[in-house]
């Protein structure tokens, strides 16, 4: 898998959160991957394909969704991670493949986005890729998201 | 659902062929076709259809004139306009003249068919054309498939999802399509099921070694073999808007919530001696 893919999703992530009110993110850590990934409580699933194939997933704590709902809702208090606080979860994953495909476009390599899958839970494990898929960490005021992105070969 | 008569109007044959060609594949039947306005009129009558296409320009009279005759006869007459303009004046004339939609020439057949489901379906809208144009065909693939894929026999469910969350235990492949509509698919059941039908896949014995990323990774290709199927037939009665699917992401594990508040989706459940299949698939809201 090439690691110059991976810029568009990182440049997106850092170019869309400050427009929502987050502070800049910061890339923390990258490893390339070739175990399924484990949720932290919330992943959001992405597909897309056209001239390149895969999928990308934001994994993060419920803790880390709820900051980011709130943020997104101008601050407004999120105690549990609800409906709403789901529906801003899901909308920022798509805002953020979205702002991808366009980076990817400017690489010559157009893509078309799925609807964000959503999941939550305690325990378990999420696959994307036969092979080995790229795994950035990135740091939001102490947050962490992970981003997992696999593309077919 | 019973077939819906269509009638339509328009002087040209080609402009008749291929309404009626659009139509052919689908829930719809071609009950009558009149080339001038009288001939509309005595048509409509005749054989009482539940939806006309109609032109603008007829020999005789035009379609707004002819709407006008026809609700004289049936006030409760549902029309769609299909003209070559598609202005504001034309729209307001035809919608006091009681035409309920207007598309523009060329049509295509994804709008032809969404338009006359919408009207005849006025209360459901975009529910019963999910439904009836996109997961009964789901339904139907996925049927076929456990025979092909697994050999095996199901009773198919379809319903509406009232719920924004499904829960899985065990495994869920996940595919998204895109495209027009946008969406995405679940396939999931639980642990037991899939080993019995990833056993049936490969041609195993119920004694033979399989391990958990190969029962999974079986799964996974079965939903993407399913959904591919579908989106392929789909495209092939809606020629015009192609949909696409992404590679399968899967989720293993205990209780699950895969939350959908963005679609509107539709349950559908394959109940099989080796357990239930449960397939959900979801489109973006709004047509």
């Amino acid at each position: 898998m090439d690691v110059k893919l991976v810029n568009p999703f990182i440049d997106a992530f850092t170019t869309v959160l400050p427009q929502m009110g987050f502070p800049t993110p910061q890339r923390t850590g990258m490893t390339v991957n070739n175990q399924n990934a484990v949720s932290q409580g919330v992943a959001v699933i992405v597909g897309f394909t056209k001239e390149i194939r895969g999928n990308v997933v934001y994994n993060m704590s419920e803790d880390t969704a709820k900051f980011i709902a709130s943020t997104m809702m101008m601050g407004m208090p999120v105690e549990s991670f609800d409906e709403m606080a789901q529906s801003a979860i899901s909308e920022m994953s798509n805002m953020l493949t979205a702002n991808a495909a366009t980076n990817l476009t400017a690489l010559g390599l157009e893509v078309d986005i799925s609807t964000p899958s959503l999941t939550v839970g305690s325990d378990f494990q999420i696959k994307i890729s036969n092979e080995q898929y790229l795994c950035v960490v990135m740091d939001i005021s102490g947050h962490q998201v992970e981003i997992d992105i696999a593309v077919q070969q | 659902m019973e077939k819906v008569k269509v009638m339509v109007v328009d002087d040209s044959r080609i402009s008749r062929m291929m309404v009626s060609s659009m139509l052919a594949k689908t829930n719809f039947e071609v009950c009558a076709m009149a080339e001038n306005s009288a001939e509309a009129v005595a048509l409509y009558a005749k054989t009482k259809p539940d939806v006309v296409t109609m032109d603008m320009n007829l020999p005789d009279a035009d379609g707004i004139e002819c709407t006008r005759r026809i609700h004289a006869i049936d006030p409760k007459a549902k029309i769609v306009m299909i003209s070559a303009m598609k202005d504001a004046k034309l729209i307001m004339q035809g919608r006091m003249a009681g035409i309920g939609s207007f598309l523009q020439k060329p049509v295509s057949t994804n709008e032809l068919i969404d338009t006359l489901m919408i009207m005849c379906n006025e209360n459901v809208g975009a529910v019963a054309v999910y439904r009836e144009s996109y997961v009964t065909t789901f339904a139907k693939v996925l049927q076929q498939s456990l025979v092909s894929i697994f050999g095996i026999q199901s009773e198919i469910e379809i319903s509406q999802n009232e719920e924004s969350v499904l829960r899985v235990d065990g495994v869920a492949a996940v595919i998204g399509i895109v495209g027009e509509p946008k969406g995405r698919v679940a396939l999931y059941m639980d642990s037991e099921t899939m080993y019995s039908l990833s056993r049936a896949m490969l041609g195993m014995d119920p004694q033979d070694d399989l391990s958990a990323d190969e029962a999974e990774a079986a799964i996974e290709e079965a939903g993407n073999i399913i959904t591919g199927r579908a989106v392929s037939r789909v495209n092939d009665v809606f020629k015009d808007k192609e949909m696409r699917i992404t590679p399968p992401g899967t989720v293993i594990g205990s209780d699950i919530i895969l939350s959908n508040p963005e679609l509107i989706s539709f349950n559908v459940v394959a109940k099989t001696s080796y357990g239930n299949v449960f397939m959900n698939v979801g489109f973006a809201r709004g047509v």
